[in-house]
């Protein structure tokens, strides 16, 4: 393709998008903060554009340095990749008065499903079931607890112009809907720019089922689910697909939705439709997220498919080259989400430098991630670092497969998910499929006994770590007398003896 | 874990190997990569990890095992024998609140002075994109505030403290 894109994002996705650039022969321009002038994105794009500043607000999130760096580098449009702009009516709208083509859905078919009020009017008007929620925003806390008295507690609190995950929290108690409404409207605020908050009805263990579509104006074809249930705080953890929990009718019914719904909004580009499946496997509507996923790598795994190249083409071909008959899901793909958070601390985030990285490799793994030994993760952005997958030609294949990839893979210097994912891998639960979304609200204590395990391992190195340090040995030397050293070591062995 | 200590009694054995004794169990460690950061093969009856850990200073070693990091300290009162304390677990002391994690003050929700209940949020700290409200530990008084609305904080830096 003759064309020249910016990506106006930062970190794996800025990467993954340049990757399939190259590929395609697209010219790309990277913007950056201030901090991510030494970024993996910055180093790979064929030409750079400082966007000076450091908060979102003032360099990914800002509209009009955006298009402004458009304009000047002469690209013909704008890849949002996910987060950031990537929802914003207001920046496609921008990119179109700038000529610039917006690699996404139209302003038009964003409004249908822009917020999430206006999805679930789409979507109802579609004939999709919906979970029972608030139609408008609230004005308050007590309008919001006025509606969980009604419909009972659990309920989420949700922000309007939310997605990934941010901008939600469960409430139990009034007294939690007071709480979490100010905390709920102050992350919606930062990270959406609007702070109006919904409430809907808490199912209770639901697992998280997502069709991947790519749309060409309302002609939408689905390829395949994802299971997302495995989760904290609403962000995804770990997705899988296929689904073990969807078998050939659910299936059909959830891709005749998908089909349905964006078909119904007039829907272009690459979308997902997300469903919740309650225990009687009914479904019902949760959202739909307008732009390329975080875990698009499942799909691509299953399907073969380059989803970043076929939304590529629809944006500045304006077709779709796909058929739905063309698309065959095979084997079994899982991606892991290793976050800048400490697990052993209710998933603290943990900025910092890494000291060293080194990738796994291996048939059926494949690794998104813009680190590198020396790295210094930034405290203003997204905590995700590394997307590790694993293929197989069935589950348990690929369970293998990402074990030895965990095995492998080494981030030091910061805390990471990874040793949650260790410890996540050899639970039957997880192992048999058995799980929801409220499958690691127990998780915490179970790892931390595996690590507490750990513990003892760790001394001995640090013990013997520093009985090589040389200098300890020299200030033990002229502490005690080399012939004491000896001694001691043999008291020691004596003591192990006993 | 959280603050655990550790009695070790180390013998060399070879050129880069080490038998090691915590308790009643025993460890063969065997480094096979120097560079900063050391390799290590722990055994422990049939059971094998690998290890990575570096010195800071003389007395303070980072060890990850796991892909879990761990942060000791190590005493040795005699030669051979050393004390581990695993310090990644503890960061509160008295009624000092420290911040988890770097970042920025969002609000504060609290007043000098003010009387708090354990659990009670007394802030909010913004780090990556996340909203995480810091509550009491304990019941008391609010001592002192030493951040305002906006202020960015370094890790492990005193936000509040009560009484």
């Amino acid at each position: 393709m003759k064309t020249k894109l910016l990506i106006a994002n930062r970190g794996e996705i800025a990467l993954r998008i340049i990757r399939t650039c190259r590929k395609l022969g697209i010219r790309t321009v990277a913007v950056y903060s201030d901090v991510d002038q030494e970024s993996l994105p910055v180093a790979y794009a064929d030409e750079r554009y400082a966007l000076h500043g450091i908060t979102p607000s003032e360099t990914y999130l800002s509209i009009s340095k955006i298009i402004e760096a458009a304009i000047e580098t002469k690209c013909d449009g704008v890849h949002p990749g996910y987060g950031f702009l990537s929802e914003d009516s207001a920046f496609v709208r921008a990119c179109k008065e700038a000529n610039l083509i917006f690699v996404g859905p139209t302003a038009e078919a964003i409004s249908k499903v822009g917020n999430k009020l206006d999805a679930r009017k789409t979507m109802h008007e579609a004939g999709i079931p919906l979970i029972p929620g608030t139609d408008e925003p609230v004005k308050d806390e007590y309008e919001a607890a006025e509606f969980a008295k009604k419909a009972g507690y659990p309920v989420i609190l949700k922000a309007v112009y939310g997605g990934g995950g941010r901008g939600m929290r469960i409430a139990n108690t009034d007294d939690e809907v007071r709480r979490f409404y100010r905390v709920t409207k102050l992350e919606a605020a930062s990270s959406f720019g609007r702070d109006l908050l919904y409430v809907e009805k808490r199912l209770r263990s639901p697992r998280h089922v997502e069709i991947q579509a790519l749309a060409n104006s309302g002609n939408v074809i689905s390829l395949g689910e994802r299971e997302c249930s495995i989760q904290r705080r609403y962000q995804k953890l770990v997705e899988e697909a296929p689904s073990i929990a969807v078998n050939d009718e659910l299936r059909k019914q959830l891709n005749d939705a998908t089909k349905k719904g964006l078909g119904a909004a007039g829907y272009t580009n690459a979308g997902t439709v997300e469903f919740l499946i309650d225990q009687e496997n009914k479904f019902y509507f949760l959202e739909v997220n307008k732009r390329l996923q975080v875990e698009h790598v499942v799909t691509e795994l299953t399907t073969g498919i380059d989803i970043v190249e076929e939304q590529l083409r629809i944006a500045f071909e304006s077709q779709l080259n796909l058929s739905q008959n063309e698309i065959h899901v095979n084997g079994w793909a899982i991606n892991m989400r290793i976050n800048a958070e400490d697990p052993r601390r209710d998933f603290t985030p943990s900025p910092g430098t890494v000291i060293q990285f080194h990738a796994p490799s291996g048939p059926g793994i494949r690794i998104d991630s813009h680190l590198y030994s020396g790295y210094s993760i930034p405290e203003y952005y997204d905590s995700l670092i590394a997307k590790l997958s694993a293929w197989g030609r069935e589950r348990t294949e690929a369970i293998r497969r990402m074990q030895n990839a965990l095995e492998e893979i080494e981030i030091l210097g910061v805390p990471t998910t990874i040793p949650l994912y260790r410890v996540l891998l050899r639970d039957k639960a997880f192992v048999n499929g058995q799980f929801d979304t409220t499958y690691l609200n127990t998780f915490g204590a179970k790892l931390n006994s595996e690590l507490l395990d750990l513990g003892v391992y760790a001394a001995a190195v640090a013990a013997v770590m520093c009985s090589t340090n040389l200098p300890l040995r020299h200030r033990l030397q002229q502490r005690f007398h080399r012939s004491h050293w000896k001694t001691s070591a043999r008291t020691s062995n004596q003591r192990r003896d006993m | 874990m959280n603050g655990k200590i550790y009695e070790v009694a180390v013998d060399q054995t070879g050129k880069r190997k080490f038998l090691v004794s915590i308790a009643n169990e025993t460890f063969e460690c065997h480094s096979f990569r120097s560079d900063d950061i050391i390799s290590w093969s722990v055994h422990r009856g049939d059971k094998t990890l690998h290890a990575r850990a570096r010195s800071l200073h003389f007395d303070r070693v980072d060890v990850w095992l796991a892909g879990t990091p761990f942060q000791a300290f190590v005493h040795a009162p005699s030669g051979g024998h050393y004390r581990s304390v695993d310090t990644a677990g503890s960061n509160a002391s008295g009624g000092e609140i420290r911040a988890a994690m770097p970042g920025r003050i969002t609000s504060v929700l609290v007043k000098l002075n003010e009387q708090v209940e354990s659990g009670a949020p007394l802030l909010i700290l913004e780090s990556m994109k996340m909203q995480n409200e810091i509550v009491s530990p304990k019941s008391g008084r609010v001592k002192s505030i030493r951040v305002v609305d906006g202020a960015t904080v370094k890790k492990d830096s005193v936000l509040i403290e009560i009484d």
